[in-house]
């Protein structure tokens, strides 16, 4: 390496190196696993019971999520986030929830187009499905792992389906299930990827969100429902 | 339950990241199967070139290319002008009258080989294959107007083509053909 060696050789240009698709991604993750900790971190320091101090952080973790795992197609934390959220806080935070993640990776990071508002509905719909299925996705507390992943991996492809309709602005409707097979294999990827999601970070957060759950009338409802 | 999914998900993903290639090859010639090979797609290119492979560039009025300015130009495989249609209300250059080829790449690269330089192409290797961004000199990412940005979008048989030119496979007498898109 040429630090500034006095003979006119350049400057060893630090920002200017390629990164493999692999590389990239286990730099991702690194970042990824700081800002998930330091999240944590801000979660327990949260007195209060605000619903949406925890919301907010979790915004953050979709956004983050989302552009980092960027290098693996379809594979990120929103969905399942989003299902969760839907099952503990109900529909309309996790449509705002959803809404907002897609609107602000895509407008800071990843490209704001028309496809933003069919991600955001088709995050909206799953925050929907989440809540409507709750009592299947959580038992007391706690998250029923099984029950959710099959729910997430169903997710994974009506979500797909719900932004494929986009096309249908500029093509013809015959061409829908044609460019559903071409894409088969990338809803897949969501799929698994969403069954990768639950298996290691749907415990945790579901406690998170647990902890956040409640006005009281909120708990109480639900302490009246669950008996 | 958990302890169980944790191993098998990353196994699962790492495998479907590994077949990838084999299944997207698949879903691509079945998809194939849907584009029909619509007669319409040859109207204006020479009756010579009917049953034929056709690529063609068109190209913004804005920046016409010079060589092609004045409606297109249609050229054979032997790489022979064989005229000028200029009742197409566009302009840019066919390259045609081809057979055999399957792999949408491989018939880009070969066909506007023919046009002597003037239709060279451009193109980067990214996550999603090759990505084409210069046609022609005219490079898509540089053009600025009342648009986002801009890209070549390609079209096949006439209608706007589901994968990119890497996974694009072809059937005797297909036509693709490229001109500027916005966003």
């Amino acid at each position: 390496m040429v630090v500034g060696t006095g003979t006119g050789e350049p400057m060893y240009d630090f920002h200017n190196f390629s990164l493999s698709t692999t590389q990239s991604l286990l730099l991702n993750f690194v970042i990824l696993s700081i800002i998930v900790l330091s999240l944590i971190r801000s979660e327990q320091s949260l007195r209060n019971q605000s619903q949406w101090a925890i919301l907010f952080l979790l915004i953050i973790f979709g956004v983050s999520g989302r552009v980092l795992m960027d290098p693996i197609p379809n594979v990120q934390p929103v969905t399942v986030l989003v299902l969760l959220v839907g099952a503990y806080f109900g529909a309309p935070r996790a449509m705002a929830l959803a809404a907002s993640i897609a609107l602000a990776s895509n407008l800071i990071f990843l490209g704001h187009g028309p496809w933003t508002l069919f991600q955001a509905v088709g995050w909206g719909v799953i925050g929907l499905m989440g809540a409507l299925l709750s009592d299947r996705i959580i038992m007391g507390e706690r998250v029923r792992i099984g029950s959710l992943a099959i729910i997430a991996a169903v997710s994974g492809f009506a979500f797909n389906w719900i932004v494929s309709l986009s096309i249908l602005l500029e093509a013809d409707s015959s061409m829908f299930i044609p460019y559903l097979l071409n894409g088969f294999v990338f809803d897949l990827y969501h799929a698994l990827g969403n069954v990768l999601f639950v298996a290691w970070i749907a415990s945790p957060l579901g406690e998170m969100m647990a902890r956040h759950r409640s006005s009281p009338e909120f708990e109480a409802v639900r302490e009246v429902a669950l008996n | 339950m958990s302890d169980f999914l944790k191993p098998a998900s990353i196994v699962a993903l790492v495998g479907l990241i590994i077949m990838t290639p084999s299944i997207q090859d698949f879903l691509s010639e079945e998809t194939s199967r849907f584009v029909e090979d619509s007669e319409s797609s040859h109207d204006g290119l020479p009756t010579e070139w009917d049953n034929k492979q056709v690529l063609c560039v068109y190209f913004p009025v804005e920046q016409a290319h010079e060589e092609y300015s004045q409606g297109v130009t249609m050229i054979d495989e032997d790489g022979v002008e064989l005229g000028v249609n200029i009742d197409l209300n566009r302009t840019g250059a066919c390259v045609g009258g081809f057979e055999g080829f399957s792999r949408g790449l491989d018939f880009m690269m070969n066909s506007t080989r023919l046009a002597g330089g003037a239709l060279s192409v451009g193109y980067d290797v990214g996550q999603w294959g090759p990505f084409v961004h210069t046609i022609g000199g005219l490079n898509a990412d540089k053009l600025t107007g009342d648009f986002n940005g801009a890209y070549w979008s390609l079209d096949h048989n006439g209608v706007a083509s589901m994968v990119g030119i890497g996974d694009l496979v072809l059937s005797e007498g297909d036509v693709i053909s490229w001109s500027i898109g916005t966003w």
